[in-house]
């Protein structure tokens, strides 16, 4: 039992239920949560999650704020949507925790540089927006020294064989990086979805801050 | 007698299951004539398939025999079983209703002494025991069946085979040359008593019904217990035989879910619990969990759970399971969240059942007329005007046996008013 019970010595906000379901992507659907219990019990990482979804979204209601903005469970989440494809409530998890993620950092509890999955994301993204598709080898790298650069040469040194595993069975190209053509189309389709997030946004009376 | 038109005092039934038995044999004893229609070969319904039921746990059989008493000695019933409902035309006091029937291939000479069973040779999927067992081609429904009288199955008609079933019958009540047929009747009103099925549970993906071995639903548990059922009420695993003592139950199968069936079904619970108090009964040391979001024990039964939750041997664990999957072992494991301990769990098990809900019948009586239906499909039961069309049973919403008898009653004295109604204009 690590049952997390309250203290009457400290404080809790209980208008962030609230701010939650106006700031968070799908965080409006919250109050059909009913606590089964079938988004932690589907999750892949399991016990590997600080809280898991269903603990995360009852300290959302109970407004435990700090310990929700800074539990990895919002980082953790791989995005699989077992969870919110199981959901009986119809509540969109992996939205929920995402975005979560998104206003923790605004808010100031979270550093996305420090997060792995953010210097991943981050990494991914480069080579998308660059070429139009991900160069394994690029991506690999620009994640692994995203944390330093004693971080990257022992991260490379450690998966070495793969990468060689991976070279032999053509899995990860050599040499120049490939593109697409018309990189100038993707550019206009970037643009215009950043364009479209922010009407979103503001007609949800907020704009993104990046 | 309103519009001049003679109107009808006759009360047509649609579905032999339990609430469609007491609406009738309730309308008749008050002195109305009733057509009861029942699609399949026999009367009684899901109940005659039960083990045992509440709210004493008789066994159904008690019930029916005291019902199927009742129609014989109405002279005021008449009983149309392999009959469905085709068209219905008119208004509330002079229905015109056209009734299809399907041919049983045996008369009503027969005297059900199973000779053509022992003639007959292929075999079919149990419908009786939801095909977990085989029946042969000329069978009796069970043996509660009303009429008591055999059927052939159509696949085997037209084969040699069927000749030597007609030429074992010593009383010649086998007729190969039976056809389907239709008639139409005049009535003043119509009691849609059509029931329910039980939810598709290989519907809910992640609990692999029909994938993993020894994943069974409720129903198929209710069959397992029965003595007539297809283990002579051994619960065991169907894959090998193995005596089921460390069993799982997992509530809410399909029910409020709204991927599913997004209402709560009413029985599952207490049906859940009612198959713990079977193994504990058979097995001394049988081990129970059951996994849950809330029990919902309604109405009187709150005591039957309160016992089972003293028992130290039945666990109640407050979880909707993430999946059931094939556990290294061969056996089914339950993956989850103890939502109290906050634990992730994976608990192996002999058998898992799956608590599927009710959803209304889709037998597809009744589906050529415009009745008023739910979103759910449930038929929407008519209080505050008099209507001609009454829903009675888990045609109109999940009910338990007595609730449905309840709601048969009311059935039966609503249809009685509309056409005493209509007879006053």
């Amino acid at each position: 039992m690590t049952a997390h019970l309250p203290e009457t010595k400290r404080k809790y906000d209980l208008t962030f239920a609230r701010w939650v379901s106006r700031n968070v992507h799908g965080g409006d659907k919250l109050n059909m949560c009913m606590q089964c219990g079938v988004c932690s019990g589907s999750c892949p990482l399991g016990e590997q999650m600080d809280y898991g979804p269903r603990r995360l979204f009852m300290m959302i209601r109970a407004g435990m704020k700090d310990e929700v903005m800074k539990s990895d469970t919002i980082w953790n989440c791989v995005a699989c949507y077992r969870s919110e494809v199981r959901c009986p409530r119809g509540v969109p998890v992996t939205h929920i925790l995402d975005s979560l993620s998104v206003v923790a950092v605004r808010e100031g509890y979270a550093e996305a540089k420090n997060a792995e999955t953010t210097r991943f994301a981050k990494a991914f993204w480069w080579s998308a927006k660059k070429f139009g598709l991900t160069d394994e080898r690029l991506v690999t790298a620009l994640y692994y020294f995203s944390g330093g650069i004693g971080e990257g040469i022992r991260k490379g040194m450690a998966n070495q064989k793969i990468a060689l595993r991976m070279i032999g069975k053509k899995r990860m190209h050599v040499g120049m990086p490939r593109k697409i053509k018309r990189r100038g189309e993707l550019k206009k389709i970037l643009a215009k979805a950043v364009e479209i997030e922010n009407r979103n946004d503001a007609a949800a009376g907020e704009e993104v801050k990046s | 007698m309103s519009n001049g038109k003679l109107s009808s005092r006759t009360i047509l039934v649609v579905g032999g299951g339990i609430a469609g038995i007491s609406a009738t044999v309730e309308a008749a004893e008050a002195g109305y004539e009733v057509v009861l229609v029942e699609s399949s070969p026999t009367l009684g319904g899901r109940v005659a398939q039960l083990n045992r039921y509440f709210p004493k746990l008789c066994q159904p059989t008690c019930g029916l025999e005291i019902n199927y008493q009742r129609i014989k000695k109405n002279r005021a019933i008449k009983v149309y079983t392999m009959t469905s409902v085709g068209k219905v035309e008119g208004e509330t006091g002079n229905f015109t209703v056209s009734l299809n029937t399907r041919p049983r291939f045996v008369k009503a000479n027969c005297t059900a002494c199973g000779d053509c069973a022992g003639a007959a040779e292929s075999e079919i999927d149990n419908p009786f025991n939801y095909g977990m067992d085989k029946t042969k081609a000329a069978y009796l429904p069970h043996a509660m069946a009303f009429p008591l009288r055999y059927v052939i199955d159509p696949s085997v008609i037209g084969s040699p085979e069927a000749e030597k079933i007609k030429a074992s019958c010593t009383v010649d009540a086998v007729d190969l040359e039976d056809k389907e047929g239709s008639f139409e009747i005049g009535v003043g009103a119509i009691i849609w008593a059509t029931g329910w099925q039980p939810y598709g549970a290989e519907k809910i993906t992640q609990y692999g019904y029909g994938e993993v071995a020894d994943v069974i639903n409720n129903v198929e548990m209710e069959r397992l217990a029965a003595m007539n059922g297809p283990t002579a009420g051994r619960i065991v695993r169907p894959s090998d035989g193995k005596e089921a003592k460390r069993v799982a139950f997992i509530q809410c199968a399909g029910s409020r879910d709204e991927k599913h069936l997004p209402y709560c079904s009413r029985i599952c619970c207490l049906g859940s619990l009612k198959h713990a108090a079977y193994l504990r009964e058979q097995y001394a040391d049988a081990e129970i969990d059951i996994y849950y979001i809330d029990i919902r024990a309604h109405d009187k039964l709150e005591g039957f759970y309160q016992k089972l939750k003293n028992d130290p041997q039945v666990n109640f664990i407050k979880s909707k399971p993430g999946s059931i999957v094939r556990g290294e072992s061969g056996d089914p494991t339950v993956k989850g969240e103890n939502t109290i301990t906050r634990e992730i769990y994976a608990n192996s098990y002999d058998l898992v059942v799956l608590a599927t809900g009710m959803e209304p019948s889709a037998r597809g009586e009744g589906s050529s007329v415009n009745l008023q239906r739910d979103e759910y499909g449930f038929v929407v039961p008519c209080v505050f005007e008099p209507d001609g069309m009454i829903a009675a049973g888990v045609a109109s919403g999940p009910l338990d046996v007595s609730m449905s008898v309840q709601s048969a009653t009311a059935a039966a004295l609503r249809a009685i008013q509309a056409i005493a109604q209509g007879e006053g204009k």
